[in-house]
C-alpha cells in the first residue's frame, strides 16, 4: 500500500505537522463562519495555490481530487434544485476549499510525522489512564503489516471456493476470513508480550 | 542458566495441563518432546511467564516468573511456531528495533544494534524490506534477530521448524547450532535434539522421561507406538 | 487494554482495509457489485463487541487520515473527513458501537441459532443502517448545506443495499460465534 505523501521541498513540506493541522482547523472554522461567496471563492483559490505548491503533477494531482469532487458536484447540483443559486455557489466554494486544503496537507505530511503528532497529542490522555500513547503507533504498524496477509487469505479462500465450483457468496467468504485471521491474535499477542514491547 | 520448577502445576477450567512438577534446568542444550497435548508447550510457556502456574513457582536465574516477569523476559527470549506471527511491523529494521525501545538508546546505537543482530543471523540485506514479502525461513530468522537484539541469555523455542520447508528447517538448525545462548527447544522434529545435553519427555501433563537424548527418544518412540 | 485485545482490534482493522482493497462482490439480489467495507464495519460490532469493534473502526479511520488509501476505491487522506459523504464515515464509528452494544446485550452463547441471528440482524440494522445513515444525513444536511429534506431523499437509495449487508452481517456474525466466539456478554 502506497501512501498519499509525496516527497518535496515546499513550504508546506517544511512546516510542522502541528502547525498544518492547526492551520487546517482554523481555516475550516473560517470557511463555515463566512457566508459570502466572493470571500469563499478567494479561499478556494488560495487553497488551490496551496495544493499546487506541494509540487504534485497535474494528472495525479487531479486524479486524487476526482472522487471528492464528484460528490461536491453532485451536492451542488442537488442544492441548485432545492436552494437559491447563491447558496449552491457557497456550498461549492466552501467544500472545494476544504478539499484542496486537506489534500495539500495529506500530500506534504509523512505517516511518521502524523503518528508522532498523534502520539504527542495522546500523552495527556495517557495520564488519565485512557490510552497508552505508544499503542497508537504500534497498532498502525500492526495493521499495515497484516493487511497484505489478509488480502492474500481472502484471495485463497475465494480461489478455493471457485476451484470447488461453489458460487462465491459473501458469508462463506467472510466467515473463514475472519476466523482464520483472528485466530492468529493469541500468538501475535504472546510474541509481543514475550518481547516486552508493551 | 538456572531454571527451577518447584511443585509447579497448571490447571485450566477443571482440566490439568501440567501435573505438579519439580525439575531444575541448567544444561546448555535442552530438548522437550512429547505428543500433542502432553503439556510440553505449557511447560515452555511457564519459563518466560507467558503462562502462570496455578500452584508452585518457576524461577529463571533467580527471578520469579510471576513476581519479576519483566526481569525474566530480559533473561529469556521466546521463538514461536508460526513465522508470520512474530514480526509485527511493516519494515524489518523497525520491527527489530522495537525490542530496544525500553533501553533508551540513541538512534545511532539502535541502528548499530539492529545491523549487528541482522548480520549475526545472515540477513543484513533484509533490513529495509517489507516484512510481508519475506519467506517463511527469512521470517523465522528475523524472529531470532528480533528476540536476540536485547541479548537474552536463554532462548526458548516452541516448534521453531514446524512450518518451514526442509531447506529452511536446516537453516534454522544450523543457526541454532552456532548459538552460544542456552537453548530449550520444544519440538516434534527429533533430529533437532538428538545431539542435545538433555531431553525431557512429557505425556498427558506429566514428565515421564528425563535424560540423554538416546534414552528419552527411544522411550518416546515406544510411547508413540514404534 | 490487554495485548490480545489490541491485536484483535488491529487485525480487524486490517480486515476492514482488505475488504476495501479487494474487488467488489455481488450480493446476489442487487445487480451492482458493492464494496464490502461497510459490511466489515457491521461485522466489527457483531464479532468483537462495542469497545473493540469501535476501536477497530477508529483505527481504520486513523489510517485513512494519515494518508493511506484505505477507503474503498483507493481513497484516503484528510479530505475524506471533510467531503460530502464524510458523515457516513463518521457513521461507521456509530455503526460499530451500536451494533456491538446491542449484540453484547442480547446475544448469548446458549441461544438457538435463529435467535442469535435475529439479534445480530437487529443490531446491524440499528448500527449499520440507522445510526450510520443518521450521521450521513446530518452531515449532508448541515455541514454540506444540502438541507434535511434533500439529504434524506439522497440517502434513501442506499438503504436497501445496506439492509442486505446487515442481513449478511447477521449470518456471518452467527457463524463466527459458532467457530470462534469473541463477543463479550453484557446480557
Amino acid at each position: 500500500m502506497n501512501t498519499l505523501y509525496l516527497d518535496g521541498q515546499s513550504l508546506l513540506h517544511r512546516l510542522s505537522t502541528r502547525a498544518k493541522l492547526g492551520g487546517l482547523a482554523v481555516f475550516s472554522v473560517f470557511l463555515f463562519a463566512i457566508g459570502h461567496p466572493a470571500l469563499l471563492g478567494i479561499a478556494a483559490i488560495a487553497a488551490a495555490f496551496a495544493y499546487a505548491s506541494t509540487g504534485i503533477d497535474w494528472k495525479p494531482g487531479l486524479a486524487r481530487l476526482r472522487p471528492a469532487f464528484i460528490t461536491i458536484a453532485a451536492v451542488t447540483i442537488f442544492a441548485l434544485l432545492f436552494q437559491p443559486p447563491m447558496e449552491a455557489l457557497i456550498i461549492l466554494f466552501r467544500l472545494t476549499a476544504l478539499m484542496l486544503a486537506a489534500a495539500a496537507i495529506t500530500a506534504t505530511t509523512t505517516i511518521g510525522a502524523f503518528i508522532d503528532t498523534i502520539t504527542w497529542a495522546a500523552k495527556p490522555f495517557e495520564r488519565i489512564g485512557l490510552v497508552r500513547a505508544a499503542d497508537i503507533g504500534l497498532s498502525v504498524g500492526l495493521v499495515i503489516r497484516f493487511v497484505p496477509e489478509v488480502t492474500l487469505r481472502y484471495r485463497s479462500i475465494r480461489d478455493a471456493h471457485q476451484a470447488r465450483g461453489l458460487k462465491v457468496r459473501p458469508v462463506t467468504l467472510l466467515v473463514p476470513l475472519i476466523i482464520q485471521t483472528l485466530k492468529n491474535a493469541d500468538e501475535i499477542a504472546a510474541a509481543i508480550d514475550a518481547r516486552g514491547i508493551r | 542458566m538456572d531454571i527451577h520448577f518447584e511443585e509447579t502445576s497448571v490447571r485450566y477450567e477443571g482440566r490439568t495441563a501440567l501435573e505438579p512438577l519439580n525439575v531444575r534446568l541448567t544444561e546448555r542444550r535442552i530438548g522437550v518432546i512429547g505428543l500433542n497435548g502432553s503439556g510440553k508447550t505449557t511447560f515452555a510457556r511457564l519459563i518466560n511467564g507467558l503462562v502462570k502456574p496455578s500452584s508452585g513457582k518457576v524461577s529463571v536465574n533467580g527471578f520469579d516468573t510471576v513476581k519479576e516477569s519483566e526481569a525474566v523476559r530480559t533473561e529469556a527470549g521466546f521463538i514461536f511456531q508460526n513465522p508470520q506471527n512474530q514480526i509485527i511491523l511493516p519494515i524489518l529494521k523497525e520491527d527489530i528495533a522495537l525490542g530496544l525501545k525500553r533501553k533508551k538508546l540513541s538512534a545511532a546505537e539502535i541502528e548499530t544494534a539492529v545491523a549487528a543482530v541482522l548480520t549475526r543471523f545472515g540477513i543484513p540485506h533484509l533490513a529495509d524490506r517489507r516484512t510481508h514479502e519475506l519467506s517463511g525461513g527469512e521470517l523465522q530468522l528475523s524472529a531470532f534477530a528480533s528476540v536476540l537484539v536485547t541479548q537474552p541469555k536463554i532462548l526458548i523455542l516452541d516448534e521453531p521448524t514446524n512450518q518451514l520447508d526442509l531447506l529452511n528447517r536446516n537453516l534454522v538448525e544450523r543457526t541454532m547450532a552456532g548459538m552460544d545462548e542456552n537453548l530449550i527447544v520444544i519440538t516434534h522434529d527429533l533430529a533437532l535434539v538428538e545431539n542435545f545435553d538433555r531431553v525431557l519427555l512429557f505425556s498427558k501433563g506429566r514428565l515421564i522421561g528425563d535424560g540423554t537424548p538416546d534414552a528419552v527418544i527411544t522411550q518416546y518412540r515406544s510411547l508413540a507406538g514404534a | 487494554m490487554s495485548t490480545r485485545d489490541l491485536v484483535l482490534v488491529a487485525l480487524f482493522a486490517a480486515i476492514i482495509v482488505a475488504l476495501g482493497l479487494v474487488p467488489p462482490v455481488s450480493l446476489g439480489i442487487i445487480p451492482v457489485p458493492v464494496h464490502a467495507q461497510s459490511l466489515g464495519v457491521m461485522l466489527a460490532g457483531v464479532v468483537l463487541g462495542a469497545k473493540r469493534g469501535t476501536l477497530a473502526v477508529a483505527l481504520f479511520m486513523l489510517l485513512a487520515a494519515i494518508g493511506l488509501p484505505v477507503l474503498s476505491g483507493g481513497r484516503g487522506g484528510l479530505g475524506v473527513f471533510m467531503a460530502p459523504p464524510s458523515g457516513y464515515l463518521y457513521g461507521y464509528l456509530a455503526a460499530a458501537f451500536v451494533t456491538g452494544y446491542i449484540s453484547e446485550r442480547f446475544v448469548q452463547s446458549g441461544q438457538p441459532g435463529i435467535v442469535q441471528g435475529t439479534y445480530f440482524f437487529v443490531a446491524a440494522l440499528a448500527g449499520g443502517v440507522f445510526a450510520c445513515h443518521l450521521l450521513g444525513v446530518l452531515w449532508l444536511a448541515y455541514v454540506t448545506g444540502l438541507g434535511l429534506q434533500a439529504a434524506f431523499l439522497g440517502t434513501l437509495a442506499f438503504i436497501p443495499g445496506d439492509a442486505l449487508k446487515a442481513l449478511i452481517a447477521a449470518f456471518a456474525g452467527r457463524a463466527v460465534m459458532v467457530g470462534y466466539p469473541l463477543l463479550p456478554s453484557r446480557a
